[in-house]
């Protein structure tokens, strides 16, 4: 019921000024028990919109949560590190997934994250400075950097497009190794290293084992919760940025960018705030991820670890926040898979000189290579695409389509 | 057998009074929980939501701007629009005046548009949209009657047409707004003056055999159908305003009518709206109703679509399909052997098939809460009500017609006996004519005549109140009634023996690759039958055979196709005695269509139409030497 047209021509009946209508929908409850029965358009697109979902996610939640209790601290510490991964793969998905803006400069930005992070919240010694301020600064701050510099990378994405912004965020890591490794008084310099930030907050030492809330609790458990928590956060942040306008622009630059200016998308400053965000995931990363790992040297934030968070996001599944998840935790525990398979393959050493054919860490290589090369051929949409496959099959029983 | 009278507990026919009307039961309910939902209409993807309150207020609107137009007591409104909110407002606003109500099917072709409102000569039109008003439009010059024709879709109508007539839903509900602020309470005046003998409705009937007929229902009618729903073990379901339906079919057929508008107004139930006609599975599924009425044709088709859309499945799904559905058939055996009641076995059974199979397939068809579902209007075939009650539907076959306000046997929960039409409901007298095996019922619901057309409706009302209802049934089980067939369709065959066509046609039609039977063999040495493929399904098979195919007429043209069915038909003509086989048989070359004079609005077959259009194919069947058509 749409309100009469404005033509103005040869219509005899008269036409009051106002117009009564029938009353329209008053309220706007869910109906139980019939989740398809959407009575206004936020229950269309509340992040969880059916029951089902409602339930896993409460459900992996809860899981995930008693994990600490069920395996050792030193499979515990991989989990950690994947959690923590994971916001930075977040991240590199929201400028390279969603945006559709090749970014190979991840490790930099992750590389200002964490010695913003190490600087203002590390201790100071002998040799580099530090601040040894709170958690709740040094955090945001190292974030904030990252973004900054990330802002900066905007305008040039505007002007270049896929293998030329390649290439000019792949410069980014080449500078900033070189900065890495010559600032000797912020970043230990190479083959020495600093220590990360202090995890400390709430009155909670993240590096200490110990009772809390009348448990007792281990250091990797600790450092686990704390990852955890850091990582629902920024996922559901993710997650409802994504499926906002912010989000929705970013789609439409990545599938056309010209069409999307048409449409009014203001190109210079969503792929800046792409960059920014992006960067900033990367930047808490960082500074999470080198105060749990404790010393670190500026060699870690080369080319390598920039692929590895591309191979992070290709395996894990494009312009997916859940795939993105799923692909940190699987490249982040492949040197610990490809350790356990040398104990059952007979053919592969545990150490890097030992003898068989191959060493673990050939093997991880290769592993590496294959996944990508396998991924993108077999199931590019990554493993999202195949929880993808697995749900639609349940979800269409007993039918195919 | 055939003449015992059966009269049900609760109703001598004289002492029955009403105690309310429609109008005024749902402005009890507007006065009692006046926010309650109890209409919803899917418009852009999201359910718009209609309290009692707001509906009892449309309707008074619509009330309101029906006086200010002019309606008087008794004169007839016609509403020609898709089931929607408006079609209650109007209706019960209409009737709220005491004014007459009359449906159009939206299928109606202009001439039957031209019928039906000449002959009910209504007043004022309110038409859905630009299609409908079209159609008015064409024949208004034979309607001198009509004064206003209300619009409510104004695409493609507000600015290009010019007809005086014509007034939008907006402009119309201003009107009663503005009626509403001169004369508060004129419409409550006449909802509190409303007389058990007013007609409220025209009900045309579809028609198989001449030009529809209105068929007058007043509010005692309707009041005895809605006392019917109220009443607990009456035989229908008994609903609370916690039950949800969705209202899809035609609502100038008093069957929808009965399960939309009156079910509402007697129990406060829940009525959803399709956003369009395409569109009705998909609401089934937003909505999973809890009562669900359908015509054979529609339970036919979900069977079909179920078949379609397994052939499609993996292997791993379609033996898993297959399994559990030879489950359900014997679960379906045992129910009805067991007039619809679980066993121990079967309840195992089911339990574990609804894990697998059954629950996630009813959810799929909209059917995952349905706690009882009907079949009327037509016969059907028991095959499918079988597999309905296996996959756990509760189905009930009923039986009325527009005359008895739909109301004269239903099966009971717990009490069903498969192939029957059920008891007679409470208050209905029902017995056999001794001759022709006629149905005759009897209760207050029967219809107070046909409009104009006094020589019809003594035709059909004898002087004891008993109506015809022109079907030959007879009894089983000395309780439970099978209707045999209409007593005009009837086949005496050259041989002088008696043929009940519409179980063949129902034994065939029972086939998902079947949509149309025609048994054909009046006065003729042996029977015979067009049947018209069903598009979807026989395509589908096709395309897995291999078999290319462009349109209809081509595909039913295919001899693997012809085989196909003759296979049918061989299987049908096992189930038979050697008389009523069907020795051969024609494919139609085309669909089926209401435009073409070959159906009703209610997709029923006009016998003589057929006769008339495949005359060539019928007497090609009886003239060439056998086996020479095949």
């Amino acid at each position: 019921m749409s309100t009469p047209s404005r033509t103005p021509t040869s219509s005899p009946s008269p036409r009051p000024a106002s117009v009564a209508t029938a009353p329209g929908p008053t309220r706007h409850r869910p109906v139980r028990g019939r989740p398809r029965l959407r009575t206004s358009y936020a229950q269309d697109l509340a992040l969880l919109n059916t029951p089902a979902k409602r339930r896993s996610t409460i459900a992996l939640v809860v899981v995930s949560f008693l994990v600490p209790f069920l395996v050792t601290d030193d499979l515990l510490l991989v989990f950690t590190l994947g959690l923590i991964a994971s916001v930075g793969t977040i991240g590199l998905n929201l400028v390279t997934g969603y945006a559709g803006q090749v970014s190979l400069g991840h490790a930099f930005f992750i590389g200002v994250g964490a010695y913003t992070g190490a600087i203002l919240g590390g201790s100071e010694d002998a040799s580099v400075v530090g601040y040894g301020l709170p958690m709740l600064v040094w955090l945001p701050a190292a974030g904030l950097v990252a973004a900054l510099l990330g802002a900066l990378v905007g305008p040039i994405a505007v002007r270049l497009r896929g293998l030329y912004l390649a290439i000019v965020t792949l410069g980014l890591v080449f500078l900033g190794d070189h900065v890495f490794r010559e600032a000797d008084s912020l970043t230990g310099g190479p083959g020495v290293g600093r220590r990360g930030a202090q995890l400390e907050i709430l009155g909670i030492d993240f590096n200490a084992s110990g009772m809390l809330l009348g448990l007792e609790i281990s250091r990797a458990q600790r450092q686990f919760f704390l990852a955890l928590v850091f990582l629902i956060v920024f996922a559901v942040l993710a997650r409802n940025l994504t499926r906002s306008g912010v989000g929705r622009a970013f789609a439409a630059v990545r599938d056309r960018d010209v069409a999307a200016e048409v449409i009014g998308i203001d190109i210079t400053r969503t792929k800046m705030l792409a960059f920014a965000l992006s960067s900033f995931f990367a930047g808490v990363t960082g500074a999470m991820y080198y105060a749990v790992i404790g010393v670190f040297e500026p060699g870690a934030f080369g080319l390598l670890l920039s692929v590895q968070y591309l191979a992070m996001v290709l395996i894990g599944g494009v312009a997916t926040i859940s795939g993105s998840i799923m692909g940190a935790l699987f490249i982040t525990a492949l040197p610990r898979i490809s350790q356990e398979l040398a104990h059952v393959v007979p053919f592969i050493s545990e150490s890097a000189t030992g003898g068989g054919l191959l060493s673990v860490f050939q093997l991880e290589a290769i592993l590496y290579g294959l996944l990508i090369v396998g991924f993108l051929i077999f199931e590019p949409r990554g493993l999202y695409g195949i929880w993808l496959r697995i749900r639609n099959y349940w979800k269409g029983w007993p039918f195919s389509y | 057998m055939s003449s015992s009278s059966l009269v049900a507990a609760g109703g001598a026919r004289t002492s029955w009074t009403p105690e309310s009307t429609l109008p005024r039961r749902v402005r009890e309910h507007a006065r009692s929980t006046p926010d309650r939902v109890t209409l919803r209409e899917k418009n852009l993807g999201v359910w718009e939501e209609v309290t009692c309150a707001g509906y009892w207020d449309s309707a008074v609107l619509v009330g309101h701007a029906l006086l200010a137009l002019g309606t008087g007591v008794g004169d007839r409104v016609a509403v020609h629009s898709e089931n929607r909110r408006e079609w209650l407002y109007a209706d019960i606003g209409t009737v709220a005046i005491r004014a007459v109500t009359v449906g159009l099917y939206p299928t109606n072709p202009a001439a039957e548009v031209l019928h039906v409102l000449r002959d009910s000569g209504a007043a004022v039109l309110i038409a859905e949209d630009q299609e409908q008003v079209d159609k008015a439009l064409e024949v208004v010059d034979d309607l001198p009657d009509l004064r206003h024709i209300v619009y409510i879709e104004p695409r493609g109508i507000t600015g290009r047409y010019t007809d005086r007539r014509l007034m939008s839903w907006e402009e119309f509900l201003a009107l009663g707004a503005a009626h509403r602020s001169e004369h508060p309470g004129a419409v409550d005046r006449l909802v509190d003056e409303a007389e058990p003998g007013d007609v409220a409705t025209l009900v045309y009937t579809s028609g198989t055999t001449g030009p529809p007929k209105g068929a007058m229902l007043t509010i005692a009618n309707i009041e005895f159908a809605t006392s019917i729903f109220r009443q607990e073990g009456s035989g229908f379901v008994t609903a609370t305003p916690k039950d949800l339906i969705v209202s899809y079919l035609p609502l100038c057929h008093v069957a929808e009518r009965a399960f939309t508008v009156w079910l509402n107004a007697a129990s406060g139930t829940q009525v959803n709206f399709a956003e369009s006609i395409d569109t009705v599975q998909q609401a089934l599924r937003d909505v999973q109703p809890t009562i669900v009425f359908g015509v054979p044709r529609i339970w036919e088709k979900i069977v079909a679509g179920v078949h379609i859309r397994m052939s499609g499945a993996s292997r791993l799904k379609r033996a898993n399909f297959a399994l559990w559905l030879k489950a359900a058939d014997w679960i379906g055996s045992t129910l009805v052997a067991n007039r619809g009641r679980h066993t121990l076995a079967t309840r195992l059974v089911y339990a574990v098939g609804w894990l697998v199979l059954y629950r996630p397939l009813r959810e799929r068809l909209g059917l995952g809460k349905a706690r009882y579902a009907a079949s009327g209007a037509a016969p059907i075939a028991p095959e499918v009500l079988k597999f309905f009650m296996g996959i756990g539907v509760p189905m009930h076959e009923v039986y009325g017609m527009t005359e008895n306000s739909a109301i004269a046997t239903g099966n009971r929960p717990g009490r069903v006996v498969l192939g029957t039409v059920g008891e007679p409901q409470v208050g209905t007298e029902l017995r056999l004519d001794e001759q022709t095996g006629e149905v005759l019922t009897r209760h207050p619901g029967t219809f107070a005549g046909y409009w104009r057309n006094p020589e019809a409706t003594a035709k059909t009302i004898d002087a004891d109140g008993w109506l015809r209802t022109g079907d030959v049934g007879e009894w089983v089980d000395g309780t439970h009634l099978r209707i045999t067939d209409r007593i005009k369709d009837i086949i005496i065959t050259a041989g002088g023996k008696n043929i009940a066509p519409s179980e063949i046609e129902n034994h065939l039609k029972a086939s998902p690759y079947i949509k149309e039977a025609i048994v054909i063999g009046d006065r003729r040495k042996y029977l015979t039958a067009l049947i018209g493929i069903e598009l979807d399904t026989v395509g589908e098979w096709a395309q897995r055979q291999r078999i290319p195919f462009t349109t209809y007429r081509d595909l039913s043209e295919k001899s693997e196709v012809r085989k196909l069915v003759q296979g049918i038909v061989d299987e049908t003509n096992r189930r038979f005695a050697e008389v009523e086989t069907i020795k051969r048989f024609a494919l139609l070359p085309k669909q089926l269509d209401h435009e073409d004079g070959e159906l009703t609005a209610t997709q029923k077959v006009k016998r003589s139409a057929i006769a008339d259009q495949f005359a060539e194919l019928i007497e090609g069947l009886y003239s060439e030497t056998v086996g020479a058509g095949r």
